[in-house]
């Protein structure tokens, strides 16, 4: 049994359950004050909004030049798939693929998985709950490992500071891209993960 | 269907003998812990809770611990580059100043807030909201600084920046002399202290210790 249908509403702050009162909407969790709703409100409609814009950033993300690495003078800017072209041919190949993972794979991976979630949510259908589930934690928790390639710029500005002899820039790309990983990570938070277990007949087993 | 009454019975129960699934929305009779027990979820398997031992002292401890260590961590060098007689210094701080001056302020500001504005508001909510548990003390001030926590969590980076740290290190070490400082082994023990805390302070306790505080009070 689900707690919505025995009229109890769970605070989403503090996970203290409130038992829903009639005719009222905007509850108050009695023990944090944090607004209780049966559900995140419109989370749908705001997952989708989120998830498109980072969609859309996420071109200039990964086409723009996201640092330039100038030695004597000489720039060569580098985008996200450059950046582990040149780990692979320096020959450090687990870092590279680390790279890979954290700035290529994983935005991608989250920009598909989110819209699934949304669209199986929308349809009642496809994967089952537990599979969502595990998707949607997978998100939940690698989303914030794409920060990566943003501080190791933040880390190569830094040291790689010698004036016209060898110099780190960052370049407009980068802003691109860390907008990406804050919108995604806002979609995974805005999405409210109770609606994938919503249209599932599977409660009966668990009580 | 045949459990219909029994569900019946579960929504009659008075609320602190129920506990529900905060990610799945399951409701359940809550389970009774012993010290070091967690509770999951059976439909999703998600963590219910947790009961730490000692919860209070060990992680007020961690926190301070934590806080001694949050300054060397990020103001000591983190990485040292010899190239033709000059030398760079690389800290936490250093590299947002960097980024400050270049172009785009934008990075630098998302930089300094999941590196070290982040983990610092997170470890002094966390300091108060023991402190009000411990001296009973603006429990509703430890309730709303708790939120907060709650709300940042997931915005402090500690381990990613390692990972970058990491990461720049071998960028580097093909092109020039390179020197770690003393300043990665604090970022580490901060790393690991912090992790450490989030396990520790298991947020049920917390929330339950809050509330009865507030509950004296208003009696």
């Amino acid at each position: 049994m689900r707690a919505i249908d025995a009229g109890i509403l769970v605070c989403p702050e503090c996970h203290q359950l409130n038992r829903r009162e009639e005719n009222h909407d905007g509850l108050q969790c009695v023990r944090c004050g944090a607004r209780v709703h049966a559900r995140h409100p419109n989370s749908l409609g705001r997952t989708w909004a989120l998830l498109l814009t980072a969609a859309i950033l996420y071109i200039p993300a990964n086409l723009l030049p996201i640092m330039t690495v100038s030695a004597l003078g000489k720039g060569e800017p580098d985008t996200i798939m450059s950046g582990v072209v040149a780990l692979v041919q320096m020959g450090s190949l687990p870092v590279a693929l680390v790279v890979f993972v954290a700035s290529i794979l994983v935005p991608t991976f989250k920009l598909v998985g989110i819209a699934l979630l949304l669209i199986s949510v929308q349809r009642h259908q496809a994967l089952s709950a537990r599979q969502r589930i595990l998707m949607f934690r997978f998100i939940e928790w690698i989303g914030r490992w794409s920060m990566l390639d943003i501080f190791v710029i933040a880390t190569l500005v830094a040291v790689v500071n010698f004036g016209t002899l060898a110099r780190v820039e960052p370049n407009l790309g980068a802003v691109a891209f860390a907008t990406v990983v804050i919108l995604t990570m806002l979609a995974a938070t805005t999405f409210d993960p109770r609606l994938i277990w919503d249209n599932t007949e599977s409660d009966d087993d668990h009580e | 269907m045949h459990d219909s009454s029994r569900s019946h019975d579960l929504g009659e129960l008075s609320l602190d003998k129920l506990v529900a699934c905060h990610e799945c929305d399951l409701l359940m009779l809550k389970p009774e812990l012993a010290p070091s027990e967690r509770a999951e979820c059976p439909r999703c398997g998600f963590e219910l809770f947790s009961y730490q031992p000692h919860m209070l002292g060990r992680s007020l401890a961690l926190v301070i611990a934590a806080l001694l260590l949050y300054v060397p961590a990020n103001f000591l060098p983190i990485l040292q580059l010899r190239l033709l007689g000059q030398t760079t210094e690389d800290t936490v701080w250093s590299a947002v100043a960097a980024l400050y001056e270049s172009d785009l302020q934008g990075i630098a500001v998302v930089v300094f807030l999941c590196s070290m504005g982040i983990p610092l508001l997170k470890l002094l909510c966390q300091l108060v909201v023991l402190l009000s548990i411990r001296w009973d003390v603006g429990r509703g001030y430890g309730l709303l600084l708790y939120r907060i926590y709650h709300h940042l969590r997931e915005w402090g980076m500690l381990e990613v920046y390692f990972m970058g740290i990491l990461v720049s290190i071998v960028k580097l070490l093909s092109l020039a002399d390179l020197a770690v400082g003393t300043g990665l082994a604090c970022f580490i023990c901060l790393l690991l202290v912090q992790v450490w805390l989030e396990i520790t302070m298991s947020p049920h306790q917390v929330w339950e210790a809050l509330s009865r505080g507030r509950a004296h009070a208003s009696h």
